[in-house]
């Protein structure tokens, strides 16, 4: 195995890492009490959070589509996963409960834009709104309690000084590693992004790829749920909404081209990573959360505009977010 | 001959089916008091709506709009009680508020060539979060009386002043895609980018129009929902832009652009303003609305699509038979 081939990193993740570093660098010298234990700690229970739903929304953007039903079917399946709980059920059997309800989330989605083709944006509006509306209808807009005291190991635990949350998003960054990397079905999601005509010619089983896509992003968020209702040891509707627009914000950072068919999971790492400290660090110089918003806003602006006039420097004609050759390793071998 | 059943005639018999359902069901409903006041309420939805239709045409999005409008509110607020009222002059702030902040979507989108979804998700964030930093979340409820009275203006006694805002913006948005020749140009470019180009549209132009006049509307209709609502709650259009885009997609409008009409839209809009005064006065839980909201978007666009698919299927018979 060359491993050391996966952890190369392009020349625009480079530039992401040497960011991420600069930031580092210059919070640790600044902001207080920023290289404390407990700021670790918060910034590794909440990091993952961010990073699944992320890994997540990556996948489907991947195939030029969008998820925006991700956070609430993040909501759903916790509320499912919280209200079996709180009526007794073991502690994997309302875990299992949760990743049924989400997968059903995703499932539904794949049916009607894999099957009939239906725009995602749209789709996935629809059911945004209607997840929404039916974990609303659940809950009366409240939130469901009661958890036994262990399942709450999950979001506040530790294994060997590595909080919980961190281990799961470790083992979902591999996951989503190997599958898009080291499978068929992952050469057929860049495909499918890339050139879905092509791909549906070249004998891809386009709608089976795409309904394990939004599966896939299904899965995400479940994970997603379960740390969530472990760290706030409840769940309730708006838990997590807002990760959609911090999530796309964070692939497109991460370099993932939004028209699909480019983007690596190491980017969309780094791009999380860079969000975390950034909005720790202004929470640490005691910025109003309202302004971190507007700077998060401003940063993804900002990284697009830089990917455009480094584009036109190189004078590459239109292509896609992340020029560099490097990055076309993630893609499909292009030399065939 | 047979009568060709277009999008729009489909939801127009939903409307009317669903109209005459709730008559029978409510004995409310039927009321002048009623119906007037499911206008007046959605009334800015329906001017959004409207926006957001020319958007979607030349195949963008703008998901700014909830906190565009909230920006303009928040500013008009202020500007009032600094100034006191006076129609015109607010008139013309909410306006010049709203198109500033449209034409910064537009250079944006223009200049950036990324999808608009996430441009303008970036600008929401960052226009919410402003709004959010400057009010500390607070209502602004020390409007000046002028404009208290203003807000309830009623021509010839019961037409509520509002309408007749909605009344303007459709008529003129309507004129403006059909007979100028900005209108046949938004057409054109969501048809075919490329077609539109080749034949010498400047669609860089249009674009930032597009979008300019998207914040246009966000102004008049924050002007009008300060209006009716009497003061000022920054929160009050958060995730708004949902549904503006479900009444556009409802009102037939095509998410990859070309397709969509003015009236389309503000049908779409109808049909959600009825389906929410229906389950009120029907009684039904008010958490149901987002579930039979949802639903009808995946069940409307997926009739559509399946619509389209069989018609497509007809063609190709002719083809070969020809």
């Amino acid at each position: 195995m060359k491993l050391w081939q996966y952890l190369r990193l392009s020349a625009y993740e480079t530039t992401l890492l040497a960011v991420f570093a600069g930031l580092f660098l210059l919070f640790s010298l600044t902001a207080p009490n920023f290289l404390s234990a407990a700021n670790f700690r918060s910034m590794m229970v909440q990091l993952p959070e961010l990073g699944l739903i992320s890994l997540g929304m990556m996948a489907v953007v991947l195939t030029a589509g969008i998820d925006l039903s991700i956070t609430f079917t993040a909501a759903l399946s916790g509320i499912a996963l919280a209200w079996c709980l709180s009526h007794g059920w073991p502690i994997p059997a309302a875990m299992l409960a949760g990743l049924v309800t989400a997968l059903l989330c995703g499932a539904f989605n794949g049916v009607f834009i894999a099957g009939m083709r239906i725009s995602p944006i749209v789709m996935t509006l629809g059911t945004m709104i209607l997840y929404e509306g039916i974990a609303l209808q659940f809950t009366k807009g409240g939130s469901i309690s009661g958890f036994p005291e262990a399942y709450s190991v999950i979001g506040s635990g530790s294994v060997a000084g590595i909080p919980v949350p961190m281990l799961i998003f470790t083992g979902a960054i591999l996951l989503t590693a190997i599958l898009l990397n080291r499978t068929a079905w992952g050469r057929s999601v860049y495909m499918i992004g890339s050139n879905p005509t092509a791909a549906e010619f070249s004998g891809i089983r386009v709608r089976s790829v795409l309904m394990g896509v939004y599966l896939f992003s299904a899965l995400m968020a479940a994970l997603a749920a379960v740390i969530m209702t472990s760290r706030y040891n409840s769940a309730k509707v708006d838990y997590g909404s807002s990760y959609l627009l911090k999530s796309v914000a964070t692939i497109v950072l991460g370099g993932v081209s939004i028209q699909g068919g480019a983007g690596t999971v190491k980017g969309v790492v780094l791009g999380a990573a860079i969000f975390q400290i950034l909005s720790s660090a202004l929470n640490l110089y005691g910025l109003s959360p309202h302004l971190v918003d507007v700077l998060t806003g401003t940063v993804l602006i900002f990284v697009l505009a830089v990917n455009l006039l480094n584009q036109k420097w190189k004078r590459a004609p239109r292509t896609r977010v992340p020029p560099p050759p490097e990055a076309t390793e993630a893609k499909v071998p292009a030399s065939r | 001959m047979k009568v060709r059943l277009g999008k729009e005639s489909g939801i127009f018999i939903v409307l009317l089916a669903l109209f005459v359902a709730l008559s029978f069901i409510s004995p409310v409903f039927l009321t002048a008091d009623n119906l007037i006041d499911l206008v007046r309420t959605n009334v800015v939805l329906g001017i959004l709506a409207i926006g957001m239709t020319i958007v979607i045409l030349i195949g963008g999005i703008d998901v700014s709009v909830g906190a565009m409008t909230a920006a303009v509110t928040v500013l008009l607020g202020y500007f009032t009680v600094a100034f006191g009222f006076q129609p015109l002059v607010a008139l013309l702030v909410s306006i010049a508020g709203g198109t500033l902040l449209g034409l910064i979507n537009g250079l944006l989108v223009t200049k950036i060539r990324v999808h608009a979804i996430v441009v303008t998700l970036g600008t929401l964030s960052i226009y919410s979060g402003f709004t959010m930093y400057v009010t500390g979340g607070s209502w602004i409820n020390n409007l000046p009386a002028e404009f208290i009275e203003f807000g309830r203006i009623r021509l010839l006694g019961f037409v509520p002043i509002q309408i007749l805002f909605l009344l303007a913006v459709a008529l003129a948005t309507w004129f403006m895609l059909r007979h100028l020749h900005i209108g046949r140009a938004i057409y054109a470019l969501g048809g075919s980018p490329v077609a539109a180009e080749r034949s010498g549209i400047d669609t860089a132009r249009v674009q930032q129009f597009v979008y300019a006049y998207m914040g246009f509307l966000a102004g008049v209709a924050a002007f009008v929902h300060t209006s009716i609502y009497r003061q000022v709650d920054p929160n009050a259009f958060t995730g708004f832009e949902l549904q503006v885009i479900a009444a556009v997609v409802l009102g037939g409008a095509s998410i990859m652009g070309g397709r969509g009409s003015v009236w389309g839209s503000l049908l779409g809009v109808a049909l959600l303003a009825l389906i929410g005064n229906g389950l009120t006065l029907a009684r039904i839980s008010s958490f149901w609305h987002k579930v039979i909201i949802g639903l009808f978007i995946v069940i409307a666009v997926s009739f559509d699509i399946w619509q389209r698919k069989r018609q497509e299927r007809r063609m190709a018979k002719i083809d070969v038979m020809g």
